[in-house]
């Protein structure tokens, strides 16, 4: 598989990048009609500054704990299923990419390879949460199906749940930070 | 011949639904397998986590009786009540996972069972903030027990998601069991189970469960 694939499949092969997507994409998704273009075009530049950090050789940061954080706050949002102001949401939405970026450093030798990989992880993490939005947005726009708006504040709650179960466990293990 | 072809018609239907669901199923373990690669470990990951909730018949019995309720009180209950648990539940993870002690954590699992049970079988109603406070303080201790309990050396991502989600389908499981109760049978068959339920609680408090 060539760099470019890998980071691709890059955000959906980490469980903890796949949560924070999630949440982020219902979240986004909940959202009134005219109120998603915005936090989505914020997780782009977040991702993309985040991952331009990685390739001027930013090292290891706290991001993946961060990433966590948000995640765990963007799921409970989701459960609560609250409308949020844009710039809330659109701040979150930035949260999530910076941090999911900086936790992307590329396993590669040759630079080539590297921004193959950086450049892949960009697009296939907003290619995923693009489909996520479109099809919670989906969802929300079906009048009769409430039970799948409620599915996905079920699923808010398990992300929540599984988030801060992590920290915690990070925590406990003077991994946190 | 109309029948038989009808016959046919929904056979073909539940081969096809049977496909779906075996194509999501093996979506599922796939889905499982970066999870156990990035740990080294059978136990820590995905499946580990996920099995873990199911090998304990104290908090099985008690999450299906949280969904059986739920249903049985009908709305808002019936997704509040499985949307409130996790969250709960993970904080009572949170001060086991930290080493905060509890007391009594055994003792109030097997009670869960009793109440909730209980509360299934006798058709109690009670406002939805006193259901929520009730579901509440018991999560707390099915959080706190589990938190003690999560291996070490796991992936912990991975492991955290499986554990959560087999929690939310046990609830589920009795939510769409609790559902029969629309209809008088049905409703007879979710109290008699609510009351096999208590019934497992007191076993499980007299020690022979």
């Amino acid at each position: 598989m060539n760099g470019f694939v890998v980071g691709l499949l890059h955000p959906l092969a980490l469980p903890a990048h796949v949560l924070a997507l999630l949440a982020l994409g219902l979240l986004i998704g909940q959202q009134m009609a005219g109120r998603r273009i915005v936090p989505l075009a914020a997780f782009v530049v977040g991702v993309s500054a985040g991952l331009t950090a990685i390739a001027s050789g930013v090292g290891q940061t706290s991001a993946a704990d961060v990433l966590l954080a948000v995640a765990f706050a963007n799921g409970a949002l989701v459960a609560m299923a609250r409308p949020l102001p844009t710039l809330a949401c659109a701040l979150l939405a930035a949260i999530t990419g910076v941090t999911l970026g900086l936790d992307s450093p590329p396993e590669a030798i040759s630079i080539a390879v590297a921004t193959a990989m950086l450049l892949g992880t960009g697009l296939g993490a907003s290619l995923a949460l693009a489909a996520i939005v479109a099809g919670t947005s989906y969802i929300a726009s079906v009048g009769d199906w409430n039970w799948c708006r409620i599915g996905a504040r079920i699923l808010g709650s398990w992300i929540a749940a599984s988030a801060v179960l992590v920290l915690a466990l990070r925590f406990a293990r003077g991994q946190l930070f | 011949m109309d029948q038989t072809a009808r016959l046919r018609s929904a056979l073909s239907l539940l081969m096809d639904r049977w496909r779906a669901v075996t194509a999501a199923a093996a979506s599922i373990l796939l889905f499982a397998v970066p999870a156990l690669a990035h740990t080294g470990s059978s136990t820590g990951g995905f499946v580990g986590g996920f099995a873990h909730p199911l090998f304990g018949p104290d908090h099985v019995v008690a999450m299906v009786a949280v969904g059986l309720w739920g249903a049985f009180l009908g709305a808002p209950a019936i997704w509040l009540l499985p949307i409130l648990f996790p969250l709960v539940m993970a904080f009572g993870g949170v001060i086991g996972i930290v080493g905060v002690p509890l007391p009594g954590v055994e003792t109030a699992i097997a009670v869960s069972a009793v109440v909730l049970g209980s509360m299934v079988a006798l058709a109690a109603r009670p406002p939805l903030w006193i259901a929520a406070l009730l579901v509440g303080a018991f999560a707390i201790f099915h959080g706190h027990a589990h938190g003690t309990e999560l291996p070490p050396g796991a992936d912990i991502v991975a492991y955290s998601v499986g554990f959560v989600v087999a929690t939310g389908l046990l609830h589920l499981t009795g939510v769409a069991v609790g559902l029969l109760a629309r209809w008088r049978a049905g409703r007879i068959a979710v109290r008699t189970a609510g009351g096999a339920i208590a019934l497992a609680g007191v076993a499980f408090l007299s020690g022979l469960g």
